[in-house]
Parts: C-alpha cells; structure tokens; sequence
C-alpha cells in the first residue's frame, strides 16, 4: 500500500546527504548579517545615532481652529481667541526637580505635584509625548516662562487657540462648552466614529450642548509641524548635512465648519437680561411660529469660558452641588407639570368632542365635590358662571374639573397627543426628554393600577401625570396659534466650510396639520381653534385676564399662564402665602404665549421655577422677548403705539401675595 | 525496535515531543511580544492597545493550532493533501476578484472576526502538494529530469500567478523560493539548473518591464541608490538604516527608540519589526534574535534528518525553508542589504494571518519530531 511506501524509513535516509548545502547557506547567511549589523551598529553606530538624535524632525500637531457658531444676522455667539499654552516633552528632561521647582511657582502649581504629573505621564505614556502644563497662560506667565525656557531644555510656549464665549452665562447649556478628551471618551469616540474620525491624547472637544452635537461638523483637521529639533528639543540650525535633503513641509490645518444658528442674538440677550432683572431660575424657549428656535436659555446658569482654563475645584464644586442645577438645560431635559397651561388643550378637546361649545356656560362654585373629596378653585368663592372664554380667561379650576369628568383620560389623551405632548419635539440636540401624557393603558402597562375617575380632574388642570419639556409647551401653543399646524423646532440653519460653501442647510418643515384627521382617527376643527385663540387673547388682553398687566406695545399677545406646585399640601398651607414658603417649596411659574394674537410669528414658553405665579413670575419675561423680537424685526408699530399711549407696555404690578388669594395649583 | 536502550512503548508524551523547537519558538514569540509593546505603544500610536492584544490572541490561536499538529499523524494530512490545495487555490481565484482591497493590493478575504489572506496559507500548501508528489522522485542518481519537473512547475505556477495577480510580490516571490528550495533539495539536474539559472537571467529584463509595478521598480531602484530621494521611496530603506545603527551596541532601552517611537519608521509593528528590535536593543540584542534564528534552523534540519519517512523530511525542509527565506528577506531589507519587499518577519511581525500560518508550519514539524522514534 501507498501509506506504507511513504513512511518507509530506509527511504528517508536517501535525503542525508542533501542537508549539507542548507547549514551552509545558513551560516553563511548569519555571518554576513552579523557582519553587517556590526558594521551598522558598531562601526558606524555613533554616526548613525548622530543622525537619529541631532538630525531629528519633530513633528508637533497644529490643532485646527474649531469652526465658529453665529446667529441668524452671522453674529458670533461662540468664537476663538488666540492664546498661549506652556508643553514640556519629557525626553528633554534634564533635571526633574529643579525644573519643578522653578516652573512650579509660575504657573501656579506645587512643585511636588508638577514632578508627579510628569512621571506620571512618562509612565503611562512614554517618554516622547508632550505634556501640557497650563492653556491661556497670563502675558505676566508668557513673559516669565520664556526668561527660563532656555534653562530647562524640553519646556516650550506655543501659540494655542481658546474658545470664547461672548454670551458667557446666557445660554450657556445650549452651547455648551469644550475641554480636553478624557481616555474614556477616546476610547467611546473612536469605537462611534471609527473610520471618518479619530481622536487621541490632548485633543479639544465638545462637551456638552451644540459643541458637542455638531462635534463632527466643527472640529475641523489637525495639520503637523515639522520642525528640525536638537538633541533637547529646540529648534536648530543644523551643521551636519541634513539627511532628509531639505525641510518637509508643514501640514497646514483645516479650519472647522462655521454653523449657523436660528438664534437671534439680540433676543436672546433680551431674554437674558429680563431672566437677570427679574432674579429667574427657570428656562425660556422663543420660537418662530415655522419651527426656527430664536432664544434658549436656562437660568442659573455657569459661565463656558472657565473650562477652557484650568476650573478650580471650589468654582466646580459650587456649580455643580446647586440645588438649581445650572448645567442641566431645562428646556429639553426636564419635564414640569404643566399646570393651568394644560387648560387650553382640554379646552379644544371639550369643543372638538362637542361637551361644550363656545355659547354653553357652567357653575364654577369654589370647591367641586367629586367622590368624597373636594376639588378646590383658587378663588374661595369660585366665578360664577362661565362660559369657555371666561373659563380660560379666568383660569377657572372647576370649570375645567367638570371638563375632565365629562371627556376621561383617553379623550384628553388622543386629542392633546396630536399637539406633540409625551412625545420628543425632535431637536436637533442629544438628551431631550420626552415628557409624559397619561392614558388609562398607559397606567395599566406601567403601574399596574386603574385609572381612578378623581384623576381626570387633576389632569385636566394639568396635574397628577401629565409633565411637558418648556420646548415641547411652546410648540404646542405655536399649533393653536397657527390653527393646527405642528412643526418641528430646529436650531441649527446652515453649516458653511472655511469658503463659504454650503455643507448642510435645514428648512422649516411642518410635521402635520392636525385639522385634518390623524392616523388615530382624531382631529381638531379650525373653528375650535378660533374660540380657544379668542379665549387666549382675553387672557392676555381682557379686563378681567390673568396676564393682562404685561403688553407689548401695538401687539397683541394670546396665550396662558399656569403654576405647578412643586409638592403637595395638607389643607390648612393651601391658602398660605407662597412668597412666605421657603424658596425651594414654591410654586413653579409658567407663561406661555405667542403673537401677534391672530396670527402668530413668535412663539415663547417661560418656565419661572420657584416664582409662585405665572403672571407675574413668567408673563414679564414673555413680554420682553416678544417685545425685543418686535423692536427688531417690526420698529415702527411699537414706535407709533408708544406715541399715542405712554403707558402702553402695562406696567402695573398686581398684589397676588395676599393670602387667600391663590390656591396650589392656578392663577 | 529501540533506540538509545529506550523501548517504544516506554517512551511517554513529554519524552516524544520535541522540547527545543518549543523553547526556541516561545523564545522567538516573547521577544516578538515585548517589542510589538513597544512598537504599538508611541505617543502618537492610535488603536495601541487593540493591536497588542489581538497579537496575544494570535498567539494563543497559534500554539492551539501548533498542538493539534504535534497530535495529528502528518501522513492523515496527506490524504487531504489534494483537497486543501485546490480549496486554497479557489481561496486565491476568489481574492483576485472578489476581495478585500487594501494598499493598492486585493489579499484579504473578510470573514469578520478575521480577514484570511488565503496566500499565506497557501505557501503551507504548497509544501504539503510538493512534498507529497517529490516522495516518488529518486534522490539518488542524476537527479530530476524536466519531465519530472514538470509537474511539480505546473503546481507551483498556478498560485504563483494568482498572487502576483493581486498584485503581491512579496508573497509570489516566497511561493517560488519555497518551491524551489523542495525542489533543489530532492535534487534536479545540473543540466536543467544551469540551463534554469540562464534562463531567468534572460527572463529578468522582461519581468522587469512588463510584469512589474512602477512602485516595485521604484523600490529597486531606490534600493541601489537610496539617497536619490531621501524623502520619498528612499525615506523607509534610510530611516530602518538610522534605526538599526543608531541603537549601537546596548541600544537605546524598552520604548526608548526614537526613530520607532517618533514614527520616522514605517510599519513598525509588522516589516520593519527588526529595525525596532535593533534600535532599542542593539547589536547585543540583534544577534540574539538572529542566534535563536540559527538554533531553530539547526533543530529542524535536524528533526528532518531523523524523520521516520520522506514525507516528514520533506515537510520539514519545506517549512524551514518557508521560515528561513521570510527571515532572510525580511532582515536583510531591514538592515539595507536587500530591496524594500513587504515580508514580515516569522514569530515577531504584528498579523493574524502570518501568525497562524507560521505556527501551524512549527506544529507540522513537530509532529514529525513527536514521530521520529516510531520506525
């Protein structure tokens, strides 16, 4: 058999004689290698380390300026500055500890824990990576490093590129601000970004806000330096022949992508200002009734430019054990009760579902017994009778009470989702929440429990489970005011490379009309619309509305105002003055309007966290953004109102505080 | 039948295995490891960590892989002889039109987990196909004829124009000195060696102008004067020069190089391993490489001079042959005798591919170690 044949071990030997030429040619060829490495490494080892360390090009990265954001007229809102940042490169190193202890002190730094930095960076990362000692040195710091620079062989300034944020606090969550990339972050970045993008060491990014959303379309590209650097580091002149013939040509870096922003600067400084005069936390979103974001501010607020410098720990630990929370942005990332600015909805699923139409009028008695529980109004002797306009106008609790009995949660629920409420708006911004409108299935699925009948009338005012994004309360109130028109909110307009071209460009989009019929079945009639848009103007312009005493002059303004109370009270603090309740267990303020009142081109939603009231916490800082974005884009009819009536802005201030004169819960 | 006053049968595990092949392999693939730590870990290097530890992983693969060998008898693996070359060839048909194209060359089959360069396997093939066929060719006497040649040409020219086809010269070249060594070794005529010797100088122009890549040529050229570009082709073949020398006779210490560290060298985790080596460890360290190079050539030679059929000799020189040219090539282009040609060096090179393919080549030969008391 074959098998047999082949493992034949006489045959084997025949090969022998044949292995003599293989030991030959392989010590032959281990002796001239070795011959040739001694000739290499010994013979001409000292020239050749001459060449590798005097005749070394270092390569250094230019960071690439970040592109710039600018509002709607190109005006910056975040932009660069030139600077000076201090390097050392540990491998030029020649004397640790006086180094520490000299350059320590300059920059502001023990000199025990500068020497640990280093070693520690040497350690991790090698001895040829450049550490950065201090960005955005001081002239005084500039001048100082380089009387000693030339001492301490490895030390280096170089020019640096630091992000500036003009607006500093004011909106300062939507921008965001940058900082050095951690090694956890380099790590998750290059996974997500894998082939387009790779980040390392050292690198600036976005943190937070747009900085760290539109992060792939501003970075811009690294370019490199080469310079011919000396054994310690500086740059030389060489007197041996230079091995690479001539210089290599530096890389030059790209400029990042400049974005465009719907923000209107000066309104947005408007709402800031007015936010600060009146003392607000809170949030505010201004909208432009096609989607286009004008202002975006939360308050309190941090100001950007302290990370592009080393933050202290004492400033950081203060902001961020702020019982107010100035890093989150409220307008997205947080949801609120509503409140009575729930009212107007409930209103048109009342009309739509035909329980009341605009001529029906109801007994609004102060309490509302239903169960065995009484529902109170915030006037102890309740309105009389009203009609829907009074109803709204008045923010009449039981009225609404009585609206939430006769429609249900899942009524309340399929009209009121059509407006955008429980769901994303859909920003172009990471984080947003979604919010929450309640239905019976809903409770099933997550509690586990029943609806209970009593639970109508807290959602009808716009309590219990219903919350909503500041964001999400302006674009509905822009679907009433445009009679059904939902859109999608966006900020970011256009992004343009360093030539100008146009990269990116977004457009107003409507997302639907829903006075049409909706995939589940419900719409709302234009003509409902018209009686809740009357209504809301009452409340803003009506003799007897909660929000009457702020106007802007020559515009009318519709809308609602509302107070959410922060936590439940027993009976006897229900008709305690809120002002004479500690800070943080006062009511939420809400004012929600647009104008002009028929037919709207600007949308704003205030959140007045702690302000007790809607109207006079919110209502002022929805007058002045509107009021700003008239001055701007419409001068000549708050000019001319302001000739023919002085006192046309409506300054008086009423006196909410009395007591008795709110219950938790309405204006 | 015994040997040494030993009877088969008493003979266990540890005893049959060959215990120098795995210390000078280890040797070779611990130094191979501290050095890729180096290499990947620059202060510029990006993906450091994935590439050291995927090399980890290679290695565990790879002595699985060389255990499964030493266990498998080699002649089962002659059944399947005819079978996995022409698997592998349809490999190589399919990477030439179908496969992964990277640095200007198709070599890679993507399996995910893996990209399969099916031309490394195949040098093992081919060594299994030509070391099946030789056995019935006589050593003794004149040598081969060109009619026995002619088969074992055909078997090495089809994968040899299929992988310069990619076009991969690097590997073409090795299938043909892997094929030529098994051949010249079985012993072929002067006549036909003289007359093949003449007949590949004549051939050489042609090549040279038809069959060649401008960057191929380029590589030539720069090879006989590096200096003619410094910063273009010429920059790899100085820069490993400066390396190698600079490192002197201790070298430079662990990631202390600083023509690897500071990326003046190219492929520094894979070509030019070496010139890593060489710079941070010197002439003292280079020739210790170089050393283990030589004992493990020495303990194979030897393994297949003891082989118990010509088979298991054939197979030996064959993968002897195959670690041998790599690391000729390889260094000698590192340290400047050779052109540029994109050869990894065995053991020490960063690759899954070459990795496995080495460590199953060393399972092979010990296998045949594990089987040369067995008469």
């Amino acid at each position: 058999m074959r098998t047999q044949y082949i493992s034949n071990p006489e045959e084997a030997r025949d090969f022998l004689n044949r292995y003599r030429p293989f030991y030959i040619f392989v010590t032959v060829t281990a002796a001239v290698f070795c011959l040739r490495l001694m000739w290499l490494q010994i013979i001409n080892g000292r020239e050749l380390r001459q060449y590798s360390e005097k005749n070394r090009v270092k390569q250094t990265k230019i960071m690439a300026p970040r592109g710039l954001i600018v509002d709607r007229d190109g005006k910056a809102l975040v932009e660069n500055l030139p600077g000076f940042e201090a390097i050392i490169s540990p491998q030029y190193i020649e004397d640790l500890k006086t180094l520490s202890e000299n350059v320590a002190p300059i920059i502001g730094l023990e000199p025990a824990k500068l020497t640990e930095k280093i070693i520690r960076s040497k350690k991790l990362n090698g001895p040829f990576s450049m550490i950065r000692l201090k960005d955005n040195l001081t002239r005084e710091e500039v001048f100082r490093l380089k009387r000693i620079r030339l001492d301490y062989p490895g030390l280096e300034i170089r020019e640096s590129i630091i992000r500036y944020y003009p607006l500093r606090e004011d909106g300062a969550q939507l921008f965001g601000y940058v900082g050095e990339i951690s090694k956890k972050e380099i790590e998750k970045l290059n996974k997500k970004n894998a082939p387009d993008l790779s980040f390392e060491q050292g690198d600036i990014i976005g943190k937070s806000g747009l900085e760290e959303h539109l992060e792939k379309k501003i970075r811009g590209e690294d370019g490199v330096s080469f310079v011919q650097v000396d054994a310690h580091g500086r740059q030389t002149v060489t007197e041996i022949p230079n091995i690479y013939g001539e210089q290599i040509k530096d890389i030059e870096p790209i400029h990042g992508n400049s974005a465009m922003l719907t923000i209107d600067r000066d309104v947005q400084l408007a709402a800031y200002e007015s936010m600060v005069k009146m003392n607000r936390i809170g949030a505010v979103v201004a909208m432009k009734s096609n989607g286009e974001i004008l202002a975006w501010l939360n308050s309190p607020s941090f100001d950007p430019n302290i990370f592009t410098t080393d933050v202290s720990t004492k400033v950081m630990g203060k902001l961020s054990t702020d019982p107010f929370k100035p890093f989150r942005n409220k307008v997205i990332q947080d949801h609120f009760w509503p409140g009575s600015t729930f009212k107007p909805f409930v209103a048109l699923s009342a009309l739509q579902e035909k329980v009341i139409t605009d001529k029906t009028i109801v007994s609004t008695p102060g309490q509302l017994w239903f169960g065995n529980r009484a529902f109170h109004d915030h006037n102890k002797n309740g309105f009389g009778s009203l009609d829907i306009y009074g109803a709204l106008e008045k923010s009449s609790n039981v009225f609404f009470y009585k609206m939430g009995i006769a429609l249900g949660v899942d009524k309340m629920y399929n009209y009121i989702s059509l407006m955008g409420l429980g769901q994303r708006t859909g920003i172009e911004m990471d984080r947003e929440a979604p919010g929450r409108l309640p239905s019976s299935e809903w409770k099933k699925a997550r509690l586990g429990e029943e609806w209970q009948p009593g639970e109508n009338l807290t959602m009808a005012i716009g309590q219990g489970y219903v919350t909503a994004t500041p964001l999400q309360m302006a674009v509905a109130y822009n679907t009433i005011g445009t009679e059904g028109k939902v859109v999608k909110p966006f900020i970011v307009k256009k992004v343009t490379d360093h030539e100008g071209k146009i990269l990116f460009e977004r457009f107003p989009a409507e997302v639907r009309d829903i006075t049409l019929p909706q995939p589940n079945g419900f719409k709302i009639d234009r003509a409902n619309f018209k009686i809740v848009k009357e209504a809301m103007r009452r409340v803003a312009n009506g003799s007897s509305g909660t929000a009457r005493h702020w106007k802007v002059p020559g515009v009318e303004m519709a809308g609602k105002t509302g107070t959410a109370q922060v936590m439940s009270f027993s009976a006897d603090q229900i008709y305690q003055s809120c002002a004479a309740r500690p800070i943080q267990m006062r009511h939420h303020g809400w004012f929600v309007a647009w104008a002009p009142a028929d037919k709207p081109e600007i949308t704003v939603a205030v959140l007045a966290q702690h302000s007790c009231h809607g109207n006079t916490g919110a209502a002022p800082i929805v007058r002045d953004i509107i009021e700003a974005y008239y001055k701007k884009y419409h001068p000549e009819i708050i000019k001319e109102a302001l000739k023919k009536n002085p006192n046309a802005r409506g300054a008086a201030t009423p006196d909410n505080n009395k007591p008795g004169g709110s219950v938790g819960g309405d204006d | 039948m015994s040997i040494g006053g030993l009877n088969v049968s008493e003979r266990n595990f540890l005893s049959r295995i060959d215990l120098r092949l795995i210390a000078l392999v280890f040797t070779l693939n611990v130094i191979g490891l501290i050095n890729l730590f180096s290499a990947t870990h620059g202060p510029h290097s990006r993906e450091v960590e994935t590439l050291f530890i995927q090399q980890i992983v290679w290695l565990t693969a790879g002595w699985t892989i060389f255990f499964v060998m030493t266990f498998i008898d080699y002649l089962w693996i002659n059944r399947l002889v005819w079978f996995i070359y022409i698997v592998n060839v349809f490999a190589l048909v399919y990477v030439d039109f179908f496969g992964k194209v990277v640095l200007g060359g198709q070599r890679w089959i993507d399996l995910h987990f893996f990209r399969y360069q099916p031309s490394e396997t195949m040098k093992l093939c081919l060594i299994l196909v030509l070391s099946k066929i030789l056995i019935t060719r006589n050593p003794e006497g004149p040598g081969m004829s060109m009619r026995d040649l002619l088969f074992p040409f055909v078997l090495l020219f089809v994968p040899f124009i299929l992988t310069m086809k990619q076009p991969d010269l690097g590997t073409a070249m090795m299938l043909m000195l892997i094929g030529g060594t098994l051949l010249f070794f079985v012993k072929i005529r002067k006549s036909i060696l003289v007359t093949l010797v003449v007949l590949g100088a004549v051939a050489l122009p042609v090549i040279w102008k038809y069959a060649l890549k401008d960057y191929q040529r380029h590589r030539v050229y720069t090879f006989i004067s590096p200096d003619s570009d410094p910063q273009g082709k010429g920059y790899n073949s100085i820069q490993s020069r400066i390396a190698v020398g600079s490192g002197q006779f201790f070298g430079k210490g662990f990631r202390q190089g600083t023509q690897s560290q500071l990326e003046f060298l190219p492929e520094r985790h894979t070509d030019f391993i070496y010139s890593v080596l060489s710079e941070e460890w010197g002439f003292v360290g280079s020739i210790a490489v170089l050393t283990t190079f030589v004992f493990l050539f020495l303990v194979c030679f030897e393994i297949a001079s003891r082989a118990r059929d010509k088979f298991g000799a054939l197979i030996v020189v064959g993968v002897s042959s195959y670690l041998f040219w790599h690391m000729f090539i390889n260094i000698g282009m590192v340290i400047g005798l050779l052109p540029i040609v994109g050869v990894p060096l065995p053991l020490l090179s960063y690759g899954g591919s070459g990795m496995l393919t080495t460590m199953a080549g060393m399972g092979l030969i010990s296998s045949v170690a594990y089987r040369r008391y067995l008469f």
